[in-house]
């Protein structure tokens, strides 16, 4: 129970945080939204009421404190852009981004997991090198590249022209498959070439442990080694790295793959408020994002424990034993 | 043991399967074909919003139009533009000292039918339906972005306002004298008053609506328009014809047709069909160049503005823009003048750079921008930026207006480097005594390579280029703040017209509209205010475009801008469709009369 309070405490400490310090951010360095509100032959009386209207004639504590009541309400008011309710609006986005995304984030995952277990259990040899060569060659490719190139080859009379070059009429799976397949894939080669060098540095460290070396003087077969000790044992790595992609990949999607495929996500609603200051948007995005943050900590805090007996609850002076 | 040969075939074999799969569980043919009665017209830019109030860009009137009547509208294929009445019967009645306007609209036009109306069913539009749509604009609750263009015009208007914008107080000037009857009184005769009134800012909305909806009457349009909406958000939206719009047979002799520059198109065919002709119009907002060109060659869309990267392989000549016969093949052009400029105003509030009080420093500062004028290369701003084919032209009054004179001197655009040095020269500028100048732009790539461009210029004429400094903006409305706040010494901009009628860039330099007004020049000199205030109630005539000219000639010789050119918008469509597309303007307008392959008049 102690515990539990302790984390929860943490936990609001950490919100606020977050919450003030994008607030700063906002304020001071965010976009001024009055003059894209204001026609084109404003006078000063205009300019001064649409201040008014945003707030932006209150002290900053009196405008945070109203921000902190509008989430302690769930009360996130509506779009200055739009007018769309906010919460109507991620209601509308998340799901779309969710579902643009996941694929090729689980594929980018589960298939760079794959190679780094490759090379990491023939570290040295030539498909290492292979695998690390063709890793580099991912990561140092422009994201844009990737996403102009594989339009270009899979959804134009140039290529194969297979696939829409953009579009999320999704109405049932097969619609479905038709419109994220060129997404995931660019999601799935951008993202290979780093996961998989991370996933390889934390194989090959693990394999070089005791424990590895001897199961396979026990003559353990290289999957088993693989899959049951090096990975078993690379789970605290793997799982921070993967939990702590979740809230950016649901909150804050991937701008190029939405605006280039023409997806009405949340990546694009938010970058889409930043630019322009619509601070109402903005702000729902910031707390949620540092809500998901708390949620998956919470949620590494557990699965660490699943995954390594070892690691017991804290005692009171707040240090960890293993 | 898994091979690498073994993983790399099952991978490759997995992949193929997943694409195969994928492709041919998709309704990829049908998607890929043109299809029928629909129309798919890619934007470069998207609203955030279909209230008529915030209507300011091209994106959002395009919707306001189709969505919402106006009481006018521009004829689909006259040029010059022409006014042809819309809503309203016909052209306004204007009294005889041009201060009274009486309008008629069409009887029996209803609303599209919608929950905010009792038992759901549209009611008829009236005069007071208009009267309430101009006053949301002087609501102070409901920051319209187009209130600028009627402020201090109508009689009783700001009193009203300042009244607490109570709806059912009447506004002298603007009153429906019955269900049918619309009477707007003039402080001063404003001849562009018709204009104003085909914008999507002029768009009649029903106040049950606005009261229904609220804050999302942004989103839930509800208009008497050519058509209404079924879908928006931030990549497309879809609109449905209006089934029980007004049957209005094509004319193409009222809609200004010239056979012998339209010929090409196809229109003849539209003759005595009744518009709106295609039932849904599918809008993608595509701001990336190179998808809105994949999406167009794909033909997943049959319209888009072709970007400038791509005129290369598009047009086999520049002048006259003509599309190489693979393009031409499935494709139709139209590359017209934008209605609207790209210039850079010097800030002439600014004591090193501007006006000044003493005569001399006032003089030697006119030399200096005089000098940045003549040293500025138009011709090769045109073949980098825009592909060489937009229209340089000198001063303030853009080509597309009546009142442009074609014949007038060029030398205000005409680079003379050696001119522009010993300007500098005779009034005792050197290296030493230069100003640093603060050039303002909105961060992005094409904004710093202008910058770049600029400073080269100058660079030719002497000025160091230390001391020419970027002042660099993360957003429109950051750079906006700044050059209204008087902060930047030279503004880029461009100006998209309200109306064709050179008033509305003429306007940009009257005095009284200095920052945060319209004229981000500051610029203040009383000969031309006096101008401007005379011709500004004047009917078009051969005198007010006299006067116009000077008010032009006046910028030129104070050296204000560096001024300007018109672009040239590349229009690209599908041969299938039959339409004269149009981004000025008729804007919008022009969907109700894009006709689809094989699409009947039903």
């Amino acid at each position: 129970m102690k515990y539990l309070l302790r984390k929860v405490s943490n936990s609001l400490l950490l919100v606020i945080g977050v919450t003030l310090v994008s607030f700063v951010l906002m304020v001071w360095f965010g976009p001024d939204r009055t003059y894209g509100l204001i026609g084109k032959n404003p006078t000063q009386e205009q300019i001064d009421q649409v201040r008014r209207q945003l707030g932006y004639d209150q002290p900053f504590f009196a405008r945070y404190l109203d921000y902190l009541g509008d989430l302690a309400t769930l009360d996130l008011g509506h779009s200055d852009s739009s007018g769309e309710s906010v919460s109507a609006l991620l209601a509308r986005t998340v799901p779309i981004t969710l579902a643009l995304m996941l694929p090729g984030f689980v594929l980018g995952n589960l298939l760079a997991m794959i190679l780094a277990m490759f090379s990491a259990w023939y570290r040295g040899g030539w498909l290492d090198r292979l695998i690390s060569g063709l890793s580099v060659g991912s990561m140092s490719l422009s994201f844009l590249v990737i996403i102009i190139g594989l339009q270009v080859l899979l959804c134009t009379p140039y290529g194969l022209n297979l696939f829409p070059v953009r579009g999320w009429n999704v109405s049932d799976f097969g619609s479905y498959l038709y419109h994220v397949t060129v997404p995931t894939l660019a999601l799935v080669l951008v993202s290979i070439g780093y996961n998989t060098r991370f996933y390889r540095s934390v194989f090959i460290e693990e394999a070089g442990r005791d424990h590895i070396m001897t199961v396979r003087a026990f003559g353990a077969s290289p999957a088993t080694i693989m899959g049951r000790h090096v990975m078993a044992n690379s789970m605290a790595p793997i799982i921070t790295r993967i939990l702590f992609s979740v809230p950016l990949v649901v909150i804050s999607g991937s701008l190029l793959i939405e605006s280039y495929f023409g997806i009405p996500g949340v990546g694009k609603a938010s970058f889409d408020a930043i630019t322009s200051g619509d601070q109402p948007v903005l702000k729902a995005v910031v707390a949620l994002t540092a809500v998901s943050f708390v949620l998956v900590q919470l949620a590494a805090d557990l699965l660490y424990r699943a995954f390594d007996p070892r690691i017991e609850q804290a005692p009171e002076n707040g240090s960890a034993r293993a | 043991m898994l091979t690498f040969a073994r993983v790399s075939r099952l991978l490759a074999l997995a992949l193929s399967l997943f694409l195969v799969s994928c492709a041919e569980e998709s309704p990829a043919p049908a998607a890929k074909e043109s299809r029928g009665s629909v129309y798919r017209h890619a934007m470069d830019g998207a609203p955030t919003n279909l209230d008529p109030t915030q209507a300011d860009s091209i994106y959002a009137n395009f919707f306001a139009v189709n969505l919402y009547d106006t009481l006018f509208r521009y004829k689909y294929l006259a040029r010059p533009y022409a006014l042809e009445p819309n809503l309203a019967e016909e052209l306004p009645q204007v009294s005889a000292d041009g201060l009274i306007y009486t309008i008629r609209i069409k009887p029996g036009v209803r609303f599209n039918d919608d929950p905010a109306f009792e038992g759901g069913r549209g009611r008829v539009v009236t005069a007071a339906d208009f009267v309430y749509s101009i006053k949301r604009h002087f609501d102070p609750n409901v920051r319209s972005m187009g209130s600028w263009l009627w402020a201090g015009k109508i009689v009783g208007m700001e009193e009203w306002r300042e009244n607490g914008a109570d709806y059912a107080e009447e506004v002298p000037g603007l009153r429906a004298l019955d269900e049918r009857t619309i009477q707007i009184q003039l402080i001063q005769p404003f001849p562009q008053l018709a204009h104003t009134l085909t914008q999507g800012y002029a768009a009649i909305v029903p106040r049950e609506a606005v009261d229904h909806y609220g804050a999302e009457f942004s989103l839930n349009p509800v208009g008497s328009g050519p058509y209404r909406l079924e879908s928006f958000d931030s990549a497309r939206a879809v609109l449905i014809r209006n089934g029980g719009f007004r049957k209005e047979p094509f004319s193409l002799a009222r809609e200004g047709f010239n056979p012998e520059q339209q010929s090409g198109l196809g229109l003849e065919e539209l003759e005595g069909l009744t518009p709106p002709f295609i039932k849904r119009v599918e809008v993608e907002f595509i701001n990336e160049d190179a998808a809105r060109w994949n999406a167009l060659v794909a033909g997943e869309v049959d319209f888009i503005k072709a970007p400038v990267s791509q005129l290369d392989s598009l047009l086999s000549s520049r002048n006259p823009p003509t599309l190489k016969p693979e393009f031409a093949e499935q494709y139709q052009m139209d590359a017209s003048l934008e209605s609207g400029l790209v210039f850079t105003y010097f800030n002439m509030s600014n004591p090193e750079i501007g006006q000044h009080p003493d005569p001399e420093v006032d003089e030697r500062n006119r030399a200096l921008r005089c000098a940045i004028v003549k040293g500025f290369d138009w011709q090769r701003r045109n073949e980098v930026f825009y592909y060489g084919i937009g229209q340089v032209f000198p001063g303030i009054i853009p080509p597309v207006t009546p009142e442009y004179d074609a014949t007038q001197s060029f030398d205000y655009v005409t680079r003379d480097v050696e001119e522009a040095k010993d300007l500098l020269v005779r009034n005792g500028w050197t290296e030493d005594n230069l100003p640093t100048l603060e050039y303002g732009m909105v961060s992005g790539v094409t904004d710093r390579q202008m910058f770049e461009q600029f400073r080269s210029f100058m660079a030719d004429i002497g000025y160091p280029t230390d001391k020419i400094r970027p002042l660099t903006f993360a957003s429109y409305g950051d750079y906006a703040r700044a050059y209204q706040n008087r902060e930047i010494m030279l503004i880029t901009l461009s100006w998209t017209m309200d109306y064709p009628d050179a008033e509305n860039t003429i306007q940009l330099f009257y005095g009284p509209n200095a920052s945060p007004g319209s004229n981000n020049s500051n610029y203040d000199n009383e000969g031309f205010n006096q101008l401007y205030r005379s011709s500004a109630t004047m009917q078009p005539s051969p005198l007010r475009t006299t006067m116009y000219n000077n008010m032009n000639r006046m910028v030129m010789e104070d050296c204000v801008a560096i001024s300007g050119l018109s672009r040239t918008l590349v229009l690209l469509w599908n041969r299938d469709f039959t339409m004269k597309p149009d981004r000025s303007f008729v804007g919008g307008s022009y969907f109700r009369f894009v006709q689809a392959p094989g699409d009947p008049d039903d």
